[in-house]
């Protein structure tokens, strides 16, 4: 008798944890988030806000990633930061480069020390970051009209400069979005916040893509993310 | 009698647990200042320079999220998996920097009164907890989608923490979990590592049939339950428990016993002798009633 007392009570002690833990769950996600399990951990990847080169597409990444920081630690500019709990949530730990604070300049030297494959090696001129986004109202270059200023800053700091960035007949900046590694240098060198007018708005910005190949990557990608 | 410093076994293992803690607490600041970037990470993934060293919940985590295989992470877990097959939970008594920690705290606050130094258990739970936070781990991340124990991993905040400090300059909220951890300390020695550590669970669920193993003279004890005081894990080696899962090898008993009745050996009927051993008695024995095999 005693025995069976003792087995409802775990019994129930089980069932109330469960539910709690249940309950919890559905408590801390609203219904629409519900319907879609993906959108139930929201990314922390904002514009500006990347993954190191190399890294496997963003829905991927906190799953592999063990958090070891080796990444950041072989990062001889220091330009790979991570979340901490506050601003990651679940993705606390996980690396990202800031790229307005310091630019990743492409030495690919933390792909080759990722122990889970978080950060696929790979080469330079296949690192699919992001995408640089010129802005051309704010770009003195685009505005060159208005500002008589012909500034090439981005054009010249780019590692693929004629490759992924290009000048067009009239000295103005475009972007090659199939080329573009999306490493932000051009967008911490821009110039264009110092023009008064801006109001220290940089005219380059870096938007998030997921990794993939050179080749496969389409316009649609891109403005999707 | 007490035995000379280098003898005792504890001795070396403080000084291990605090060559262990070296490596991860000045290894950030070498990366940072000097560049030297011989060792990276720290014990969830630590390189050395090309010997990776993944520890083996994470891993398991980030392949069952991920769902894939990815040869050098398993390579990685090698080295951890082969130790825990020989030798147990030797990571946690003699490398995690949360047992540092700890032996620190026990040594300070033994400072100021023996009674802090060796206090008793207030809280003591059943040692079969340990599996059951190690299930939760694992079904919660499976759940979830992320991995869980990377990022609240007590040994590897230790690690992670510095490394922020050293880069950033800053130090997260994270650090409240290491605190906790060692403040329960106060109620019962190593409370989260005897409990609630699924690292340590999966260690000891690789190391059930160690062959580094404490083993128990009965025939030396004088019953003085010494060891039963001092072992932190709340196991009692006096009833021969030494030699279970629950036992991480931490040789506080074996200094801590008078008689020398317990002693650190190589299990020489260890698994394959084990076996033969077997065969041959149960053989010899059921030969009498039966010749099969």
């Amino acid at each position: 008798m005693e025995k069976k007392e003792r087995t409802t009570n775990r019994r129930e002690f089980l069932k109330v944890t469960l539910g709690a833990f249940i309950g919890g769950t559905l408590f801390s996600c609203s219904l629409s988030d519900l319907k879609n399990p993906k959108t139930m951990v929201k990314t922390p990847i904002r514009t500006n806000i990347l993954r190191p080169p190399g890294a496997v597409p963003e829905e991927h990444f906190a799953q592999k990633c063990i958090r070891c920081g080796r990444c950041g630690e072989v990062c001889p500019y220091h330009c790979i930061k991570y979340f901490d709990v506050l601003s990651g949530g679940v993705f606390s730990g996980t690396p990202y480069i800031d790229v307005m604070e310091v630019p990743c300049y492409l030495c690919m030297k933390c792909v080759h020390v990722c122990p889970t494959g978080s950060l696929v090696p790979c080469a330079k001129e296949e690192v699919r970051m992001g995408v640089a986004v010129i802005n051309r109202q704010v770009c003195v270059t685009w505005q060159q009209n208005k500002t008589g200023l012909m500034c090439k800053t981005c054009f010249n700091v780019c590692p693929f400069s004629g490759i992924a960035i290009k000048i067009d007949h009239d000295f103005r900046p475009y972007i090659v979005e199939e080329n573009c590694t999306g490493c932000g240098i051009c967008a911490y060198s821009c110039i264009a916040d110092q023009y008064p007018d801006n109001n220290g708005q940089k005219a380059i910005r870096i938007e998030p893509i997921k990794w993939k190949k050179i080749k496969e990557i389409k316009l649609e990608d891109i403005k999707k993310s | 009698m007490k035995k000379s410093a280098w003898k005792r076994i504890t001795w070396w293992r403080y000084a291990f647990l605090a060559f262990c803690f070296l490596i991860i607490a000045v290894n950030p600041f070498l990366n940072y200042h000097w560049d030297i970037n011989f060792v990276q990470g720290w014990f969830q993934s630590i390189g050395i320079g090309n010997l990776w060293v993944v520890s083996p919940l994470e891993g398991l985590e980030s392949i069952l999220t991920a769902k894939f295989f990815y040869m050098p992470s398993l390579v990685g877990m090698v080295v951890p998996v082969v130790v825990a097959l020989l030798m147990g939970r030797v990571f946690c008594s003699w490398m995690c920097p949360i047992e540092f920690l700890s032996v620190v705290t026990d040594k300070f606050l033994g400072i100021f009164s023996k009674k802090l130094k060796y206090r008793k258990d207030l809280i003591s739970l059943p040692h079969k907890i340990l599996w059951f936070a190690l299930t939760t781990e694992l079904l919660l991340t499976m759940v979830i989608g992320y991995p869980m124990f990377v990022w609240w991993s007590p040994p590897g905040l230790v690690g992670r923490e510095i490394m922020f400090y050293a880069f950033y300059k800053v130090i997260t909220v994270e650090v409240w979990i290491v605190v906790v951890v060692l403040s329960l300390n106060l109620f019962t020695r190593r409370f989260f590592c005897r409990y609630f550590c699924p690292l340590g669970a999966l260690l000891a669920l690789i190391g059930k049939k160690r062959q580094l193993v404490i083993k128990y003279l009965p025939d030396k004890c004088i019953n003085c339950k010494v060891c039963d005081t001092r072992c932190p894990m709340g196991i009692k080696p006096s009833i021969g428990e030494s030699q279970t899962v629950y036992c991480w090898n931490c040789a506080e008993c074996v200094d801590a016993c008078p008689t020398k009745a317990l002693k650190f050996i190589w299990r020489d009927d260890g698994v394959i002798r084990l076996k033969l051993h077997n065969e041959l008695t149960t053989s010899s024995t059921a030969g009498k009633f039966s010749s099969t095999g």
